[in-house]
């Protein structure tokens, strides 16, 4: 399955972006959507299958537009500790700079807060992209 | 897209729909500008009689919300002091102040929801038939076959959240209910309203067509809940806003 985000829209009716990995300008075009639309406050839930192989929904905390994984928090008990959280940050950065921030990180360190996080890639999952909301 | 209908039959559809809709121009020439300002979601379409509310962070939200208002309020020859709502009369009562300084008092609104049908029905003119077919076979890809059905026969259909048991009742052009079981029978927590970018005021018309906005409420609820909580409006049962 190619992973596809529908954006619901005004005027157009749903708008679809797919993450084909044949069709590389296309691939891009929907990262750099993506991660323009998660700039703009819109939610976007990503159908996440869980440990118990049922599919749920969740929302997107954030995308690497590189990789074209969305990054959402972790409800599996057994897999999400908080180093998992700390190793993606560090994925991020050049090496040179991971090495100092490691070194500089004493064993004492206090783990971060909230849920830890996992990266889902794009190409295998859909998901429906939601503007804020005015209300009612 | 249908896979057994041939893309001509479709075009040649969408244009015989275009032809006989008098708002088919002004919603395609929004969406082209949509896509050359980077506007996602597209761009709500003002209408004349019915005021838009857009969300304040939207680009040209003041504007936009300006088309359709009068420039200038008419002088209302009181001020307010006081309102709230009775819920044994179901209306509002209001406290004024006149010129002269003496006090007056009324009530304000229907009991009934016949004006936010009227003006629900004013709204269905920014919608389109086509972007309403698409919503709707994007819904059909979200929702099991009964519920999809449930859908399409009656506006509505009900799912239970498996995080906190609450069964939440979606509507086509009202607000969401939420209710929570007890014993054999329902209890009604309140009724959810919110749509994306827009809404026209004083009506259950949002600026998406209606089964986006129902979508919109369903993956909400489904990606993350309490989000669909903070963000909706929670009107109790018995105000006319929550459609019951």
């Amino acid at each position: 399955m190619t992973g596809s985000v529908g954006i619901l829209n005004v005027g157009a009716g749903d708008t679809k972006l797919s993450f084909d990995p044949n069709n590389l300008a296309e691939r891009i075009r929907a990262c750099r959507i993506v991660r323009d639309m998660l700039r703009r406050g819109y939610a976007l839930l990503v159908e996440v299958t869980q440990p118990d192989g049922t599919k749920a929904y969740q929302r997107a905390l954030d995308f690497r537009e590189d990789t074209a994984e969305y990054i959402i928090a972790d409800f599996d008990p057994g897999a999400g500790e908080p180093q998992t959280f700390i190793n993606e940050h560090e994925h991020e950065e050049t090496g040179e700079a991971a090495t100092d921030r490691a070194a500089a990180a004493s064993p004492k360190t206090k783990p971060p807060r909230g849920r830890p996080r996992k990266a889902i890639p794009a190409e295998g999952v859909r998901a429906v992209a939601v503007a804020r909301t005015a209300g009612g | 897209m249908l896979s057994h209908v041939p893309q001509a039959v479709e075009a040649y559809g969408i244009a015989l729909l275009n032809r006989l809709d008098g708002m088919a121009g002004l919603r395609e020439g929004l969406r082209r500008i949509a896509a050359d300002r980077g506007d996602w979601a597209g761009i709500p379409m003002p209408m004349s009689d019915t005021p838009l509310v857009i969300e304040p962070s939207y680009p040209k939200a003041a504007e936009l919300m300006a088309i359709g208002r009068n420039a200038e309020p008419e002088e209302p020859g009181w001020t307010k002091v006081n309102e709230w709502y009775s819920r044994r009369r179901r209306q509002s009562v209001l406290i004024g102040r006149d010129l002269a300084g003496k006090l007056h008092w009324g009530y304000s609104g229907a009991v009934h929801h016949g004006g936010l049908e009227l003006a629900t029905l004013g709204a269905s003119d920014a919608w389109g038939i086509e972007q309403e077919a698409r919503a709707v076979r994007l819904l059909g890809t979200l929702v099991r076959h009964r519920q999809f059905k449930q859908y399409l026969l009656t506006g509505m259909f009900i799912e239970r959240s498996p995080r906190s048991g609450v069964h939440y009742l979606f509507r086509k052009l009202r607000p969401t209910l939420a209710l929570r079981e007890s014993r054999d029978d329902m209890r009604i927590l309140c009724a959810l309203c919110l749509h994306p970018i827009a809404y026209y005021a004083g009506s259950w018309g949002g600026g998406m067509c209606p089964t986006d906005d129902v979508i919109a409420h369903l993956m909400l609820m489904r990606g993350d809940e309490p989000m669909f909580w903070r963000r909706a409006n929670q009107h109790p049962p018995y105000r006319s806003e929550a459609g019951l």
